[in-house]
C-alpha cells in the first residue's frame, strides 16, 4: 500500500458513509483487510474499519438469517442458525476452505465487496438465494445475484439475509482443487426445493471458471417439475458442459473444466438422492 | 498512528503506519519467535493468537489490532516452562529445524482451548495452514493428541503454562 496515511475507525454506519463520501475513490472500507494488503491499490489513501459498527453478527429474524458483514467465516461456521439453514451447507464450507489462520479474518463482507473469481462464499451464497442489505446514507436492499453483477461504489454492505423461505431447501456446494485449501478450478453451488420426489425449484451457481460467480437460470429451470431420478440427472449432466461458460487458464482448459461441470452434477445427483454413481 | 495492544499479558503501544501488518510490527519490536515466510497468509510461519482465535499476523493490519490481546508462541511457554503443548511437540519428534513450529504451536493452542478431546481430523483441520517441510505432518498430529491426553488426565481443560 505506502500510500495508505489514515486508518480511520468508523464508530457507526453513518459516520463510515460520510468519510467514505468525502474521499471518494481514495477511500476503502475494511472488511478482514486480507485482500487491502495482497492487493494493494493505489489510489486508496484512506482504511474505514468497520469493526466497531456492531456488524458481527447472525440473527433469525422472521424474514430469514440475518449475517452481520463483519462476520467471519468461523463465525459462520459456529453459527447454530446456518448449521440447520438448508441443510448446513454454508455453515460446514465455511469452517473448511481456506486456512485456519485466516478464517477468522474473512469476514462474508469482505468477500461480496471484493468479489474476487477465486471466491466459494459468493457462489454459494448466490445459490442460497441471498439478499444484500446496503447503506448508503438509507438502508435498501437487493439479490446479492443482482449486486455482483452490478456493484454499488461506495454503499455499505450492512448484512446478508438468508431467506427463511429456503431454510427447509437442499444446499450443496462441490469444488474440484489441487488441495483442499487451494482456491477452486471450478465451483459449483445449488439449492434445491423439493415437493416430495420432484424438484420445485432450483438455483444452480457456477464460478472459479475463471470468472465470477453466475446463476444460470434456464440450466436450473430444466430440474423443475422433474423426478429426483438418475435420468433426470443424468440428462443435466450431459447439457451442463454445453451450457456453462467455462475457459482456459493457467489451472485448467476449457475442455478439462466441461469435465469438471459433469462431475459436478454427477456430485449434486449423489447428493440429492443418496445413490453414489 | 499510535496502538495500543496488550501481547503475552502486558501491555504495549507502538507507533504503526496505517498499512503496516502485525508481522512487521511485532518483529521490529522484538517479537522475534514470531516468524516471517510466505507473507501471504499460505505458510501459516507467522500465525499468532488476536484475542485468543489464530491469525496470519502477515496479512493483518496492525491498525487494526488496535485494542486487542495477542498471544505469542513465547506467551504459551518458553524453553524454562513449556506449556503441555511444546513438550508434547519435542517428546514426538515433531521438531527439526523449527522455523514453522511458533505457528504451529499457536494454531494447536487455539484449538485445545475449546477442545480437549479432538478428533484426527478436527486436528488437522485446526492446523491446516501450518506448513511443515521437515518433520511432516504425523508427529505433529500425534504431538497435539498426546498433548490433549495430557490435558485431559490433568483435568484443567485449559491450556496454561506448567
Amino acid at each position: 500500500m505506502g500510500r495508505i496515511h489514515e486508518y480511520y475507525h468508523a464508530t457507526c454506519l453513518e459516520d463510515a458513509f460520510a468519510k467514505a463520501r468525502e474521499l471518494g475513490s481514495a477511500a476503502a472500507y475494511v472488511g478482514g483487510g486480507i485482500e487491502l494488503v495482497l492487493r494493494r491499490n493505489a489510489e486508496v489513501t484512506t482504511l474505514i474499519d468497520l469493526s466497531q459498527c456492531g456488524l458481527d453478527y447472525v440473527k433469525a429474524t422472521p424474514t430469514g438469517i440475518e449475517i452481520g458483514s463483519q462476520t467471519t467465516l468461523t463465525n459462520l461456521s459456529r453459527s447454530s442458525d446456518l448449521q440447520q439453514f438448508a441443510g448446513g451447507s454454508l455453515a460446514y464450507w465455511a469452517g473448511r476452505i481456506a486456512h485456519n489462520n485466516v478464517r477468522d479474518m474473512i469476514t462474508i463482507g469482505g468477500v461480496i465487496g471484493r468479489n474476487q473469481p477465486w471466491n466459494d462464499v459468493v457462489p454459494h451464497l448466490v445459490a442460497l438465494g441471498a439478499q444484500v442489505l446496503l447503506y448508503d446514507g438509507a438502508e435498501r436492499s437487493m439479490l446479492l445475484a443482482d449486486y455482483i453483477e452490478a456493484k454499488q461504489a461506495g454503499a455499505i454492505i450492512k448484512s446478508v439475509l438468508l431467506p427463511s423461505e429456503n431454510a427447509g431447501a437442499s444446499g450443496f456446494m462441490w469444488r474440484f482443487t489441487r488441495t483442499e485449501q487451494d482456491i477452486s478450478t471450478l465451483h459449483f453451488s445449488s439449492l434445491i426445493h423439493t415437493d416430495g420426489e420432484t424438484v420445485s425449484s432450483a438455483n444452480l451457481v457456477f464460478a472459479g471458471r475463471p470468472g465470477h460467480a453466475a446463476l444460470y437460470p434456464q440450466l436450473s429451470q430444466e430440474l423443475v417439475g422433474k423426478a429426483l431420478s438418475h435420468t433426470t440427472f443424468a440428462k443435466l449432466a450431459e447439457r451442463a458442459p454445453a451450457v456453462v461458460e467455462v475457459g482456459s487458464d493457467l489451472r485448467a482448459t476449457e475442455e478439462y473444466r466441461r469435465e469438471l461441470v459433469h462431475a459436478a452434477i454427477v456430485y449434486l445427483e449423489e447428493h440429492m438422492t443418496g445413490v453414489t454413481q | 498512528m499510535t496502538i495500543k495492544i496488550v501481547i503475552n499479558s502486558v501491555q504495549r503501544t507502538f507507533d504503526v503506519q496505517p498499512d503496516e501488518v502485525l508481522l512487521d510490527v511485532l518483529r521490529r519490536e522484538g517479537y522475534l519467535e514470531v516468524k516471517g515466510s510466505c507473507h501471504a497468509g499460505d505458510c501459516g510461519a507467522c500465525t499468532i493468537l488476536l484475542d485468543g482465535r489464530p491469525v496470519a499476523s502477515c496479512l493483518t493490519l496492525a491498525a487494526k489490532a488496535d485494542g486487542h490481546s495477542l498471544t505469542t508462541v513465547r506467551g504459551i511457554g518458553d524453553q524454562a516452562h513449556p506449556n503441555v503443548i511444546q513438550d508434547a511437540f519435542v517428546k514426538n519428534g515433531a521438531v527439526q529445524c523449527g522455523y514453522c513450529i511458533p505457528g504451529a504451536i499457536v494454531s494447536a493452542k487455539a484449538l485445545l482451548d475449546e477442545n480437549i478431546n479432538p478428533t484426527e481430523d478436527e486436528i488437522r483441520l485446526a492446523m491446516d495452514s501450518n506448513y511443515c517441510r521437515c518433520t511432516g505432518y504425523e508427529q505433529q498430529l500425534e504431538a497435539v493428541l498426546s498433548a490433549a491426553e495430557q490435558l485431559r488426565e490433568d483435568g484443567t481443560g485449559k491450556v496454561s503454562k506448567k
